[in-house]
């Protein structure tokens, strides 16, 4: 594994060496990733602010035990897995349809504060999130996870395997599942 | 990091949809949980940052207390070393012997064949000699009387090559009676041992012989020089110490005075006897040279001869009177 001058490898070992800018880095260029990909699976932005938060800590803490043999995204989205899985078996999760409606209007009323977005955009758009929430919140926890990881942390299904401690072919299977699911869920607004 | 990764699935429209609207979703971290993240990076930041000082600052004080130590030890143990060597010299009894110099700038050459041996060779000729020569006297030896190993042991400065057998042991131009004489031969050996140890620089670790009885003096150097061909004395001393009978009985011829002395004190018969000229020893005597005429030190021409084992001086010299 090559490490260039700026990659997340690179940051992480300044960091871990005590250089706060790095880590500053790091964060900015991460963050909507992870916030996404918590969010999107817990169903509730309150924890998922929480987890957020857990998982940067964890990051700022363990900076110095990173060691380079895997890739950043890789270690940085198993460190917000397994903060999820936690939250999970302390407090069930919180989402329901209804609060997961909640928080898909709450998505959609963002989209459309887009100063930028006309008025048809925005309708879409509004339309569009609306259904893409309700369609993850429809898909199974596993297949939900395994495709946030796939489009946020850009991982391999090797790499999901191996955060989800699942088989290879299990996780092929999630992610095959998932997008079949959502495709069918999203066929009207694609 | 831009690469895709191996088993990744192709992604699909379903792919692209889910981006375009995370890319329009302004959903993000409260303010509040971005600052503590970014806060509490930054304060564990800062206490990395003050460890890794600590530890260079640790390390840079461990590597330096070290590279002084040895070095004053070393010094200190070099310096010990240097005096156990070098301080037994300055109270040794004796000259040490030199092993440099060479037998070539010990003997001097002929005075016909080539010119007169520089100062400095003929300076270091009696310490070559002293080499050359196991046989050095006891200082208690040299005290009491004299000693013939003490003459035969200076007998290097004048080699003539092989004129005569006593030329190889003849005398040196220092042989003087001083040097015999008891009460100053001690002292007079100390502080040629002391002179010539600062001379060399202590060039040879090997011990010091025992005092020789009889130490270089300056009269070599003399010894060594040109004939005074403007004094008739002079050339009278130096042809009967180079045992040159022509010119000693063209001198003679010149009525000069016979017994004039040298610098130390040294008359032709002394010279002659010293360097073992048996002829030159019988024309002087023939020509009234005095056998009895002490050199500087007091040393006479008999106890000289008898020194250097030259017997038929020695018999010369009683027959013509000498004491």
């Amino acid at each position: 594994m090559t490490v260039d001058a700026e990659s997340d490898e690179t940051l992480i070992a300044r960091y871990g060496r005590g250089d706060a800018a790095a880590f500053d880095l790091l964060y900015r260029r991460h963050e909507m990733r992870i916030w996404r990909y918590l969010q999107r699976n817990v169903g509730n932005r309150a924890t998922a602010d929480e987890l957020m938060q857990e998982v940067w800590f964890a990051v700022a803490r363990d900076a110095g035990r990173y060691a380079p043999a895997a890739r950043f995204t890789t270690w940085l989205f198993t460190i917000a897995h397994n903060r999820m899985i936690d939250s999970f078996r302390t407090n069930r999760r919180q989402t329901s349809l209804e609060t997961l409606g909640y928080e898909a209007e709450s998505v959609v009323q963002q989209l459309t504060a887009d100063p930028e977005a006309g008025p048809l955009a925005a309708a879409v758009a509004r339309e569009q999130a609306a259904v893409l929430m309700g369609a993850l919140e429809q898909l199974p926890d596993e297949q939900r996870e395994a495709f946030l990881l796939q489009v946020e942390g850009d991982l391999s299904v090797e790499e999901i395997a191996a955060i989800t401690k699942s088989s290879f072919e299990t996780t092929k299977s999630r992610l095959r599942y998932a997008r079949s699911k959502l495709r069918e869920l999203l066929k009207e607004c694609v | 990091m831009t690469e895709v990764p191996p088993g990744r699935e192709d992604s699909d429209d379903v792919d692209d949809l889910y981006r375009r609207a995370s890319d329009l979703d302004a959903s993000r971290p409260s303010d509040s949980t971005r600052r503590r993240i970014l806060n509490h990076a930054a304060q564990l930041a800062e206490q990395r940052a003050a460890r890794n000082d600590a530890a260079r600052f640790g390390r840079r004080r461990g590597a330096n207390q070290p590279w002084w130590r040895p070095a004053i030890f070393g010094t200190l143990a070099a310096a010990a070393l240097a005096g156990l060597l070098v301080t037994p010299r300055f109270f040794a009894p004796g000259t040490p012997p030199t092993a440099t110099v060479s037998p070539a700038q010990s003997s001097r050459p002929s005075p016909a064949s080539a010119p007169p041996p520089t100062a400095q060779a003929t300076r270091q000729s009696p310490e070559a000699a002293a080499d050359a020569q196991p046989n050095s006297p006891s200082p208690a030896k040299a005290q009491g009387n004299l000693e013939p190993q003490a003459f035969a042991r200076n007998a290097a400065p004048s080699a003539e090559p092989a004129a005569e057998p006593a030329a190889k042991n003849a005398p040196p131009m220092a042989l003087s009676g001083a040097r015999a004489r008891s009460g100053l031969v001690a002292s007079d050996r100390a502080e040629d041992a002391k002179r010539m140890q600062a001379a060399s620089g202590a060039q040879s670790a090997a011990p010091p012989a025992p005092a020789p009885a009889l130490a270089p003096a300056p009269a070599l150097a003399r010894a060594g020089r040109a004939p005074e061909t403007s004094d008739p004395a002079a050339a009278l001393r130096r042809a009967a110490e180079t045992g040159d009978i022509q010119q000693l009985q063209t001198l003679l011829d010149q009525q000069p005075v016979i017994d004039a002395r040298d610098a130390d004190g040294r008359t032709a018969l002394m010279l002659a006897t010293l360097h073992g000229r048996g002829q030159a020893v019988d024309v002087l005597l023939a020509h009234g040279a005095d056998p009895n005429a002490a050199d500087g030190q007091g040393a006479t021409p008999l106890q000289a001869a008898a020194a250097g084992h030259q017997q038929a001086i020695v018999e010369a010299l009683q027959r013509a009177g000498a004491r």
